[in-house]
């Protein structure tokens, strides 16, 4: 493992040194700059890869998947919403490693981060209201907000769905792409990690959206933030359709 | 015809965006909306077939320049007509049944979406656009059986399926990308091509190719369809609306049967795949129809009747009779799909009266009154064994005489022989007022039913799969050594005949002991009222993985 590499093993996250962006974001307060910093961070790890252009072994197809599958499976009890998109991206962008060793162009490699760490940001996004809503953004503590909140509902539901790589997210064909150029036995394992998402997402999901919960009086997301999160999500698809090419 | 194959699928999806844009949430409007598109759509699926009928040729249309296509044929029109229909009953039921549930436009939106789904998946022309569309209807499934977010158990069975489905998803991703990697293209009809030229061009997993490629798509199958162990969320699903149960043990569930039906020349292939499927389904309709027997709960029971009959469309399968597999969806859709959506009805009505009619049959099975005569049981005897035998036997004869010369159809004749031979001895033990006029209507009820069954199983065959050497081969791959099967079959004939002598021994025994079961049987008793610990198994995995993130996150301090 080269100096070079571990500097990009730190954008692209790679654990333990996945644990310095978590650290920065767990430290950071505001969600527009921790949005930001999701979306920046594994951009600038693909500047410097194909900057540095180091030779990438073998082995590291391995230590990624590893640490796609520690992420995901942390993931299955983090309650905390802006824990658990960190964690996610944490897990998806590992394994944009795959098609790294795989020598894809640096358009792909900036799409594939891209496609993850936009709905991670997004979630990260949607914490600001739930806590201004419910004074925390944490799973379980008051739950229902379909039955409160059903726009706020709609959007939290929509947004983890794109994070874990639904069919028409992007997330979906890059997944896809990845796992026609990986190895059999390493394409199992990216699929082990993609069933702890979809099993971390129900989680996280019915610690928000269903039960009978807590009263509390707090209002809806508002008409214009739904629309703005709807377009966001839409022009998503829409683009991912556009450029993944349906993955196989 | 390709402008009716985009608007299968399409036709549902303008329906759910119009009533989630414009309905502005009133209920009856938003019925109405749903249920008149739900009628196109069933109108549409009938021309699709008509057309198919008078043109009988399969067409693909491209929407997208790499996947996105849809692929009509055969199995594609019949199933789009199944889904079509089934989806109408359940949107007509629906807007009176859920009026007083909270999330009503929500209901009919996810409703519109799975038949888009379901569409799509049915007509899908390519392996991308299959793997959406079968990636959706799990998701939309687990929000459709949670829709009542406020109570706890239907959130956890949501849950369950949800889980299963990922499991079953998973595999067909595999499947689909190895057999991209070998052939170099998604599109299913051309995919299908490449394969009849070079079945095996290398192996994974230790395996041929095939092999592996048809038992992933068997183990998405198996999930899907509820086989034995990953069935353990069917029976829950009852949490959920009755509708979405109508449409889930009516259409969805059935998906298993499709999947390996659309991938039939796969299986051409994969002998040794097939045999697990007949494997698996077997020992899951055993297991459905034990566990249905044991149930106190009427919709658990119907619950794991279908367990039972989604195992007997696998054992269809794995002897090669494909098209009698899509046959059994269907006929089994209608029927389920009646019965659940009849239940709520039913118990109404019995709380009023029990509407039974008190016939010999009543008085026999419910009073337990031993009346009148019974006919000689040597007579009985041989009416059971021949008549069910010569009625199976002159009835495939007649749709084709070589049909009978395969392994699966000597399988199925076996199951056949079983069913009307045990129809047949439960009215020598009727004891009805006149024995000979019971049993002269039963057979000719018999002669109904299996004449019936074998002329449209026939029909449907040719139907879907016009290419007879196809349907040869399926079954020749389906076969096994000679020798083999006939120890098999032979095993069988003394387990089923055991059986039977077991059964009468016990009837004729009853109130003669002390009363008291052995210790054997009560072990026997309690393993399947715990359903033989499988929910017990995975609930103790989830909880260990559940505690090994726990462990994980508090040991690296949650970063």
């Amino acid at each position: 493992m080269t100096l070079k590499l571990t500097l990009i093993a730190l954008f692209l996250p790679l654990f333990p040194l996945s644990m310095v962006q978590n650290l920065i974001l767990a430290r950071l307060r505001a969600p527009i700059v921790r949005a930001a910093l999701l979306l920046l961070w594994p951009q600038l790890g693909v500047a410097l890869l194909y900057t540095l252009q180091p030779q990438i072994p073998a082995f590291i197809v391995t230590w990624a998947l590893l640490s796609a599958g520690f992420y995901a499976l942390r993931l299955l009890t983090v309650r905390d919403l802006g824990l658990w998109a960190a964690f996610l991206a944490s897990s998806a962008l590992a394994l944009s490693w795959g098609l790294a060793v795989r020598g894809v162009d640096v358009t792909t490699l900036r799409l594939f981060v891209f496609w993850f760490s936009l709905p991670a940001a997004l979630l990260v996004l949607l914490t600001g209201p739930l806590v201004r809503r419910l004074g925390a953004a944490y799973a379980g503590l008051f739950t229902g907000i379909v039955e409160r909140q059903p726009r706020l509902a709609v959007v939290l539901t929509a947004v983890v769905l794109s994070t874990i790589a639904t069919p028409p997210f992007p997330g979906f064909f890059a997944l896809l792409d990845l796992l026609r150029g990986l190895g059999n036995a390493a394409a199992v394992g990216v699929l082990g990690v993609w069933l702890l998402w979809g099993w971390a997402a129900t989680r996280i999901l019915q610690g928000f959206v269903a039960g009978s919960g807590r009263e509390i009086v707090a209002p809806d997301l508002a008409k214009s933030s739904m629309l703005t999160y709807t377009a966001v999500l839409a022009v998503l698809v829409a683009v991912g359709l556009q450029f993944t090419g349906g993955g196989l | 015809m390709d402008k009716l194959t985009i608007l299968l699928p399409a036709i549902p999806l303008l329906s759910a965006v119009i009533i989630s844009l414009f309905a502005g949430g009133q209920r009856r409007r938003v019925a109405r909306i749903s249920t008149g598109f739900s009628t196109l759509t069933l109108l549409v699926a009938i021309a699709t077939l008509a057309l198919y009928l008078r043109h009988p040729q399969p067409t693909q249309v491209w929407l997208g320049a790499s996947w996105g296509s849809l692929y009509l044929d055969p199995l594609a029109c019949i199933m789009a007509l199944g889904v079509a229909g089934i989806s109408l009953v359940v949107h007509a039921y629906s807007a009176r049944y859920m009026a007083e549930e909270s999330g009503y436009t929500r209901f009919y939106l996810l409703l519109d979406l799975m038949a888009a789904s379901i569409l799509l998946m049915v007509t899908a022309g390519d392996l991308v656009t299959l793997l959406v569309a079968w990636h959706l209807i799990g998701v939309l499934l687990y929000f459709m059986l949670g829709h009542d977010t406020r109570r706890a158990t239907a959130q956890r069975y949501a849950f369950w399926t949800f889980f299963t489905y990922r499991l079953g998803d998973l595999p067909l991703i595999l499947a689909a990308v190895l057999l991209y990697q070998a052939y170099g293209t998604s599109s299913l009809p051309l995919l299908f091509e490449r394969i009849a030229a070079a079945p095996d061009p290398h192996t994974v997993f230790g395996l041929p190719l095939m092999t592996t490629v048809g038992l992933l798509i068997a183990l998405a199958g198996f999930a899907r369809s509820a086989q034995f162990p990953l069935h353990t969320w069917l029976p829950y699903t009852m949490e959920g609306p009755t509708p979405v149960s109508a449409l889930m043990h009516a259409g969805i569930v059935n998906a298993g049967g499709f999947i390996i039906n659309r991938f039939a020349p796969v299986f051409v292939h994969s002998g040794d795949a097939l045999h697990v499927v007949f494997a698996v389904g077997l020992v899951t309709a055993i297991l459905g129809s034990v566990l249905m027997l044991t149930q106190n709960d009427i919709k658990k029971a119907l619950g794991y009747s279908t367990m039972g009959q989604m195992g007997f469309m696998f054992v269809e399968c794995g002897v090669g009779a494909f098209s009698l597999a899509v046959y059994h969806l269907i006929a089994h859709g209608l029927f389920k799909g009646t019965l659940f959506l009849s239940a709520g009805g039913v118990i109404g009505d019995a709380r009023k009266h029990d509407g039974v009619p008190h016939d010999e049959v009543y008085t026999f099975v419910v009073e337990r009154r031993p009346v009148a005569s019974r006919m000689p049981w040597v007579v009985a005897a041989i009416i059971t064994v021949v008549v069910p035998v010569a009625l199976l036997a002159l009835s495939h004869w007649l749709v084709g005489g070589r049909f009978v010369q395969q392994q699966g159809a000597v399988i199925l004749l076996f199951f056949g022989w079983v069913t009307g031979a045990q129809v047949l001895f439960a009215t020598y033990r009727l004891r009805a007022e006149s024995p000979w006029k019971t049993m002269a209507l039963i057979i000719l009820s018999l002669i109904v039913v299996v004449a019936g069954y074998t002329v449209i199983e026939h029909a449907f065959d040719l139907f879907l799969y016009p290419d007879r050497a196809l349907s040869e081969r399926i079954f020749v791959a389906a076969s096994i050594p000679l020798a083999t099967f006939e120890i098999l079959v032979a095993i069988l004939t003394v387990a089923t005949v055991a059986g039977w002598l077991a059964a009468y021994y016990t009837n004729a025994k009853r109130g003669k002991g002390d009363g008291r079961p052995s210790a054997l049987r009560l072990a026997f008793y309690s393993l399947i009222s715990r359903e033989f610990y499988i929910a017990d198994i995975y609930a103790w995995l989830t909880q260990t993985v559940l505690g090994l993130s726990q462990r994980l996150n508090v040991w690296s301090r949650w970063v």
